[in-house]
């Protein structure tokens, strides 16, 4: 759902980085508290996904640095410096500290009953603010300067979507592990978007597909053995991406190339129909029979094109010969006048 | 030192070096996430090549992943190319996917084996030295060390052929082409070498690391510099620094040689990103303070031009007219000043003979829409800078 955002913000790959630098988050909770308690590790990381979200907005805006740059730098450093702690923590007199390193991969069979009440209540809490804020998302999203203008705090909204954007991504984590929480949040919103242009479609279109991604990839990989959760869902949510690139209607390749296939016909057909009337304007009589074959020194002729003038009684055709009808005359001699009218 | 710790630095430093060069191209040319995708989506191809031989040691697996970064890197261009999303969005789509199908075939093929993800993602650097090259019976180094060594020196060769070529189509892709020099054959010879660093690279540090030592030392450096020579030696410099002192700090703290080297370059890098002279963070919001002082400066030298009543020029009045708080306008008035600009006489202020002429030759240029020199003007009236 926030997925939708990140993508149409151009920060997609904000999503990667955080969940890379909540992981010294987790690592410095859990060496405070010396608890595993999922929840106190989640505001660890929580805290530190912000600080690595706007560390990178900090170089983005004071140094000559690229987004990607600040993006792989704070997602690299984070991440390497959350190990460091994490093999720090292994070699601590603790017995209490193995199965920490399952938030680098996810194990969705790990989840007890109050994580996933704590992810109903954090979704609810998301709903409720995205249904709050809805406009002023909305307009910042498409239109900051406007915002602005209207008098809207942008930065704190902007703050809003971050936080929020960076929650889901530290409750995802335990689910789906580091690597691949960025496609959780992406493929959704990826495949909706080739569906709409609405911005509350395409985010409910989103959250479908999320949970669609879920619950079926968590069936396939219960179905066999040996198969973890994370990696599963990934690939359905990629194969809905990609079923959604090829056949969406308006985006799609495969109807793209259908439209483009089609408009060429089209230019053929009025190209063939074209020098027909050409041939026509020399005589008194339009209708003036003329042989097929001088049509085949022109480029875009085919027996095809000829047959379908002739369905749309453009043309009539008697033996070799055809001849322009009234209709095909009026059609041709206008087909100018249209693409200059259009034109203008 | 033993033997063991300084091959181990060692192979941290070349590696440290070997990724640096590429990486560097990579920050200039606004792709660094690209080295994060090649990272994470070598894993497929290593473990197919793994299929293929039942030897990790075996070179197909290297070429085998090389490819899958290159394939990685199409993908990305060809999704970007439908113009359906945008190149992060498509990078953050391929590299997950292909990533879980690395997963997955481990899971379900490759138990009994010695190749986990962990140690594809992390790599652990203190048993590179007893993984050992043997050539005809004699024990030419660490396995790794020749690796990535031999990249290293492909890597440089190929620098010093194409630095001419790579240094064009990095700032100007148009020139380059229309030079004759084909930008796509210069982009994918990068993403391969790249690839293959990567590669050569990950088996000893792993793939995090290589992601921060390619990124990490160039974006240092790049804070630092804008010549690309010496911003390829001070990002081999911050590289091997980083390396070096990485595996010491993990010496001290007994812990991942790998996560201590990244947490280095975290260091330095954020040493420079407060401290670089001029590019630093310090240093830029030093200066915005003393543009926006000298900007209000001018302002109020103008104001001063404009009116002659005495009125609009008490110190009181200034105040409320130009609406600053006061503690500003206190630096101005006090700057303007210490530059011997204005002069305060019974509570009135007025211009200088300087101070007009200041003022008349700023007008002059915003006048003239020449903002610009306004900046050079302030180095020749300036006694001292806001």
């Amino acid at each position: 759902m926030l997925g939708s955002f990140a993508v149409l913000r151009k920060q997609s790959l904000l999503g990667d980085a955080i969940s890379h630098a909540a992981l010294p988050g987790i690592a410095i909770a859990f060496l405070i508290t010396g608890t595993k308690d999922s929840s106190v590790l989640q505001i660890g990381a929580l805290i530190s996904g912000l600080l690595g979200t706007f560390w990178i907005r900090g170089i983005t805006t004071k140094t000559h640095l690229k987004s990607d740059t600040a993006l792989g730098l704070i997602l690299s450093l984070f991440f390497g410096f959350g190990m460091l702690l994490l093999t720090f923590i292994q070699k601590q007199p603790n017995a209490n500290q193995a199965g920490l390193d399952k938030y680098l991969f996810g194990q969705a069979a790990t989840l007890v009953e109050s994580d996933v009440w704590l992810m109903a209540i954090v979704t609810g809490i998301c709903l409720i603010i995205l249904l709050l804020f809805w406009k002023e998302f909305k307009i910042l999203l498409f239109d900051a300067d406007y915002t602005k203008t209207l008098g809207f705090n942008t930065k704190f909204i902007d703050i809003l979507i971050t936080s929020f954007i960076v929650l889901a991504i530290v409750l995802g984590l335990q689910t789906v592990g580091v690597v691949l929480m960025s496609a959780m949040l992406l493929a959704p919103a990826a495949a909706a978007r080739q569906w709409t242009n609405s911005l509350s479609f395409m985010v409910v279109l989103a959250a479908i597909f999320g949970a669609f991604a879920g619950v079926f990839g968590t069936a396939i990989s219960a179905s066999q053995t040996n198969l973890s959760t994370g990696p599963v869902i990934v690939i359905v949510a990629g194969v809905f991406v990609l079923f959604s690139f090829i056949f969406s209607p308006s985006r799609g390749l495969l109807f793209k190339q259908l439209r483009i296939i089609k408009n060429r016909r089209d230019l053929e057909l009025h190209k063939t129909l074209a020098f027909m009337y050409h041939i026509a304007e020399t005589h008194d009589n339009i209708s003036h029979p003329h042989t097929i074959k001088i049509l085949n020194n022109f480029q875009g002729y085919t027996t095809k094109t000829l047959k379908e003038l002739e369905h749309k009684h453009y043309v009539t055709i008697q033996g070799n010969m055809w001849s322009l009808t009234e209709e095909g005359f009026k059609v041709a001699s206008n087909l100018y006048n249209q693409q200059n009218a259009k034109d203008e | 030192m033993s033997s063991s710790q300084i091959e181990i630095q060692l192979i941290a430093s070349i590696v440290a070096i070997a990724c640096a060069i590429p990486g560097t191209f990579l920050v200039l040319r606004k792709m660094a996430m690209i080295s994060d995708a090649i990272s994470h989506s070598i894993l497929p191809g290593i473990v197919i090549g793994f299929f293929i031989t039942q030897d990790l040691n075996s070179p197909v697996l290297i070429i085998l992943a090389a490819l899958t970064g290159i394939l990685t890197v199409v993908l990305v261009e060809y999704i970007q190319k439908t113009g359906l999303v945008k190149e992060d969005t498509a990078i953050g789509l391929v590299f997950p996917i292909l990533f879980s199908i690395g997963v997955i075939l481990i899971a379900k093929n490759a138990n009994d084996v010695h190749l986990d993800v962990d140690a594809v993602l992390l790599g652990e650097l203190a048993f590179a030295p007893f993984d050992r090259m043997i050539i005809g019976g004699t024990d030419i180094g660490p396995k790794s060390l020749v690796i990535i060594g031999s990249i290293l020196v492909l890597t440089i060769i190929l620098l010093i052929a194409f630095f001419k070529e790579l240094k064009i189509s990095t700032f100007d892709a148009g020139l380059a082409a229309s030079l004759g020099f084909s930008p796509t054959v210069i982009h994918y010879g990068l993403m391969t070498v790249s690839s293959v660093t990567t590669v050569g690279a990950f088996d000893a540090v792993g793939a995090i690391l290589v992601v921060a030592l390619m990124i990490a030392p160039a974006a240092t450096a790049y804070l630092l510099t804008t010549d690309l020579k010496r911003m390829l030696l001070l990002a081999i410099v911050f590289g091997v620094t980083g390396a070096i002192s990485g595996y010491w700090l993990a010496h001290f703290l007994d812990a991942s040689i790998a996560g201590s080297i990244t947490t280095m370059l975290g260091v330095i890098f954020f040493l420079v990103y407060l401290f670089a002279p001029s590019k630093g963070v310090i240093a830029v919001i030093y200066r915005e303070r003393q543009q926006r002082t000298e900007v209000s400066l001018l302002t109020f030298l103008l104001h001063l031009k404009n009116h002659q009543e005495e009125e609009e020029r008490h110190v009181n009045h200034l105040n409320e007219h130009i609406n600053w708080q006061k503690v500003r306008s206190k630096t101005v008035v006090e700057l303007a000043q210490k530059n011997n600009m204005i002069v305060i006489d019974n509570g009135v202020v007025s211009l200088t003979e300087k101070g007009e002429e200041f003022t008349s030759l700023a007008i002059d240029y915003i006048i003239t829409n020449e903002d610009a020199k306004i900046e050079y003007m302030k180095d020749d009236f300036f006694l001292f800078r806001g």
